[in-house]
């Protein structure tokens, strides 16, 4: 038995008040001269007996209750009910690189035997796992497992390890148990550096189901008015040869030759004047390789560039904003921004508008609002800058919010920019440049009440610097400091530039014009194989590929495998400290002690009344 | 005459004794206050030598009616007695510790019963009945064979007052001794509290009743005994024994009450089926229904 606050058994030596009042209690028992003592003792012995009796009963029932009103306080559990190595989770790899020739059907003899391992009364949980981990049986008897192993088959997600050591702690719930992951060790089933981290109650194993290093697999395609570029990718350690092929509605409508070096991509240009709208699948052949990543969908038609309004007080402003746009280049993901004086916002044709930039709010009469307004409710991003040029009262009055902001906050040099999610898809593909971040230096900034929006990044002195909210079908966002360098040097560093590309981006996706997903991203409405689908409110054509990452066979070691994998100490420090308080939560024996406690004072009551 | 009833009454509550200066003085103010009131009782004359007649009043004994008288004349008349002179009368009174016990009573049982022998002593004397008396705790401490000579009453009426609290008490031994030295049938007065083991006390009463003795009984208890009015966890110790029960006088309150309701209804059995007057006496109480069961009982035994 541990206990989670120990320290509150201390008052457990409250017993002593009952037990010292029960002695002085007898002690200052006065005599009294009496001639009938004999009346007295002959018939009430049985009483004094009985009496003693129920005095013992009332302290014990006294010490008793102090004692469990103690111990519930000091939330007790049982280690000893952890059921220790008792749990056995046997994770199954259904990626689509296990779908190569006989690969899936080793790994499901692997399983099967590992779950044959398990001793008497060890429990057997299967998990199936690609870019997304699921619980197939839960802890269970061996019979559930192996029946369960059968329902599992290769899909076509990609591999994500950090799922599986996510999923397996959630069953172990805090308890000790052995994770076997079934897996060809891939080594796209590590984002980058990424590491998982996994309890250290939790053992870890890992059963290679033996990997096919060969895989020839169509990466991309690419249609253009003259062509279609397809890109090939061999990890074999020969040269491949063969034809490539177009398909459009089912049948072929071009072919090409290619030949891709061991261990090399390549480009094919494919003679195929595509049509402007429909969908194209290019394939090759490799019967050695996977299956899944031989056929790739492209979605055919000329893609309108995002196009963002900046919304001024004059001419000036926006320019960094506008530089940094600019930096995407001429590619399909460009992004054309176009700047208009407030004044000119009425007779802005917002409908090719992905988002507004609104770096002022002077002189933006009541049309200009509700022209903002419907195009967000539409479904329309808007990034709001603040600067002095922007009245948050404005904006309040554009959308009905509460009072946003309660002034400006004046900053010391010491404050900086930290986002609280890194994963926010306006952070995550910061990679290290996010520690460019804390560079910047932010003199002056909005104080806003966060009521209503959710925090995405705050300065370290804990105001809000990045905020998002749904507004309708749209997105805003806030910046609580300027673009323009008058509160911040942030145009001057190198973050500045993805956090203005990645922001737009991201209030511009609630019109979502996406048209390639790979499987496990689709939209609702996709399914889970490869494919072309409608998808949307527009019923637009979307193609649905598999992660390409997930073609490349190049296994990792098992040593490797596991050092990717952090150990969380749970004997230890807070690691211990959580640990214990799953345990004791789960548990709750606390509960039974104060009803427990809640007894024994209902039977001193009825005791003490009889 | 109501005044000077209510009076001589008051002359019997124990309070009012209590601060009597004689046993003599004690035992007289008792007796004429009893006797005061007597006049409007049943009881007359106790004497079977004829003294004269008077007219029936109602009230009178039925059995002292002339019949013939009333036959002759058709009027009723009662025959008056001169008292008889050759009773012989023996007070026990129980001189242990626990008799000196004074809770809710002006007076301790002793004290109490010391002045209820004198009042017998003295209404006795005045009957000029033979009157002894016996002290005794575990064992006869003091004897005064019965007399009825003059100057008899101011020795026993003297021993009453010098009486001490002895220690324990054995109420059978002296009866036994009594019952085995009485020559002839007499009337025995027992004044105890009777709170040791009733058996021997029984066992020695029969045997004074089996010698042709008339026997009464006075079990004496102090208010306290009788209802055991105390308050808060208290170490009760024997007066006699020194033993101890500490209790809760509320919790144990009642089986003591059935205890001694026990002790008496067995007591009043016992000793009823074997001819004894019994009579228990609280002495918070006036001496006036002690004094009448000694003159029921007397009334029998002639």
């Amino acid at each position: 038995m541990n206990f989670l606050y120990p320290a509150f058994l201390l008052g457990g030596l409250a017993i002593a008040i009952p037990i010292v009042l029960h002695f002085m209690r007898r002690d200052i028992a006065p005599a009294v001269p009496f001639t009938a003592v004999r009346l007295l003792q002959r018939s009430p012995v049985t009483r004094s007996k009985r009496r003693r009796l129920r005095d013992l009963l009332l302290l014990a029932a006294r010490v008793v209750a102090l004692l469990l009103l103690a111990g519930a306080f000091a939330r007790p559990y049982m280690a000893a009910a952890n059921p220790g190595a008792a749990l056995r989770i046997v994770a199954v790899d259904r990626s689509y690189s296990m779908n190569a020739p006989g690969r899936f059907a080793q790994a499901i003899a692997l399983a099967t035997r590992a779950i044959d391992e398990a001793g008497g009364g060890e429990r057997v949980a299967v998990v199936a796992f690609d870019d997304h981990a699921d619980t197939i049986s839960p802890p269970g008897t061996a019979t559930a497992a192996r029946a369960a192993l059968q329902g599992i088959t290769p899909g076509f997600g990609a591999t994500r390890y950090a799922e599986v050591c996510a999923k397996a702690a959630e069953i172990a719930a805090g308890d000790e148990a052995r994770l076997i992951v079934i897996t060809d060790l891939q080594r796209g089933g590590w984002d980058g550096d990424d590491r998982a981290a996994l309890p250290a109650g939790i053992s870890l194993e890992v059963r290679d189901p033996g990997f096919s290093s060969s895989n020839l697999s169509v990466v991309s395609v690419t249609p253009t008015p003259e062509r279609v570029i397809a890109a090939l990718r061999n990890t074999g350690a020969q040269s491949r040869t063969g034809r490539i092929r177009v398909e459009q509605d089912g049948r072929i409508v071009q072919t090409a030759p290619y030949r891709v070096g061991p261990n090399s991509s390549v480009d094919i240009p494919i003679a195929y004047h595509a049509p402007e709208t429909g969908s194209i699948a290019v394939s090759v052949d490799d019967s050695e390789g996977l299956p899944a990543d031989n056929t790739r969908y492209a979605v055919l038609g000329v893609t309108r560039p995002q196009t963002v309004l900046f919304v001024r007080s004059g001419s000036n402003g926006g320019y960094f904003a506008g530089r940094a746009l600019a930096a995407i280049g001429a590619s399909a993901e460009r992004i054309a921004v176009r700047a208009i004086a407030a004044p000119a916002m009425p007779q802005e044709d917002l409908s090719h508008t992905s988002a507004i930039v609104l770096l002022s709010t002077r002189a933006l009469d009541q049309r200009a609002r509700d022209a903002i307004a419907g195009f967000v409710r539409a479904g329309g991003g808007l990034f709001i800058a603040s600067s002095p040029e922007v009245e948050s009262a404005v904006l309040s009055a554009i959308f009905g919010w509460k009072s946003l902001t309660t002034g400006t906050i004046e900053m010391p040099a010491s404050v900086a920019l930290s986002p609280i999610d890194s994963r926010h898809p306006v952070f995550r593909p910061f990679g290290p440049l996010a520690a460019n971040l804390g560079q910047v230096r932010f003199a002056r900034a909005w104080r806003v009440s966060s009521e209503g929006w959710d925090v995405v990044a705050r300065f370290t002195d804990g105001n809000a610097a990045f905020l998002e909210r749904r507004e309708g079908r749209g997105r805003v966002v806030l910046f609580t400091s300027d673009l323009d360098r008058q509160w911040n040097d942030f145009p001057l560093h190198s973050a500045f530039v993805p956090f203005v590309i990645e922001s737009v981006r991201y209030v511009s996706g609630p019109q979502d014009h996406g048209r390639d997903y790979v499987v496990g991203a689709a939209p609702a409405g996709a399914g889970a194989r490869p494919g072309v689908y409608r998808a949307g409110s527009e019923n637009r054509l979307i193609a649905v590929n598999v992660d390409p990452r997930e073609g490349v066979t190049t296994p990792m070691g098992r040593d490797e495998f596991t050092a990717r994998v952090e150990r969380v100490d749970t004997t230890r420090g807070s690691s211990a400290d959580a640990r214990s308080l799953h345990l004791e939560s789960r548990q709750s024996y606390w509960r039974y002690g104060l009803l427990l406690m809640l007894a024994a004072l209902v039977a001193e009551s009825f005791v003490g009344r009889t | 005459m109501p005044q000077a009833a209510s009076r001589d009454v008051r002359f019997l509550d124990p309070a009012v004794i209590a601060r009597l200066g004689t046993m003599e003085l004690k035992a007289r103010t008792v007796v004429e206050g009893f006797l005061a009131g007597l006049h409007r009782s049943p009881f007359k004359g106790f004497s079977v030598e004829f003294a004269e007649y008077r007219p029936y009043l109602p009230g009178d004994d039925l059995s002292t009616l002339d019949w013939k008288v009333y036959a002759r004349s058709d009027r009723h008349y009662v025959k008056k007695f001169e008292e008889e002179t050759n009773l012989e009368c023996h007070v026990l009174l129980d001189v242990s510790a626990s008799m000196a016990y004074r809770g809710g009573a002006p007076m301790s049982k002793l004290e109490y019963g010391s002045v209820l022998a004198a009042s017998l002593a003295f209404l006795m004397n005045r009957q000029r009945d033979a009157t002894g008396l016996v002290a005794f705790d575990e064992r006869i401490a003091f004897r005064l064979p019965a007399r009825a000579r003059p100057g008899h009453l101011h020795a026993l009426l003297l021993a009453l007052e010098q009486l001490k609290p002895g220690t324990r008490s054995d109420v059978g031994r002296p009866l036994h001794q009594l019952a085995e030295a009485l020559l002839k049938r007499s009337l025995v007065v027992l004044i105890s509290d009777l709170l040791d083991d009733p058996e021997p006390a029984i066992k020695g009463l029969r045997h004074l009743k089996f010698r042709g003795s008339d026997v009464v009984v006075f079990q004496l208890l102090d208010p306290y005994e009788l209802t055991f009015p105390f308050r808060g966890a208290s170490r009760f110790r024997d007066v006699e024994s020194s033993d101890e029960v500490t209790a809760d006088p509320a919790s144990v309150r009642a089986a003591y009450l059935r205890e001694l309701a026990g002790l008496t209804r067995r007591y009043d059995r016992e000793l009823r089926g074997a001819g004894i007057d019994y009579v228990q006496i609280d002495t918070s109480q006036p001496l006036d229904f002690a004094l009448l069961s000694y003159l029921s009982a007397r009334a029998r035994r002639k």
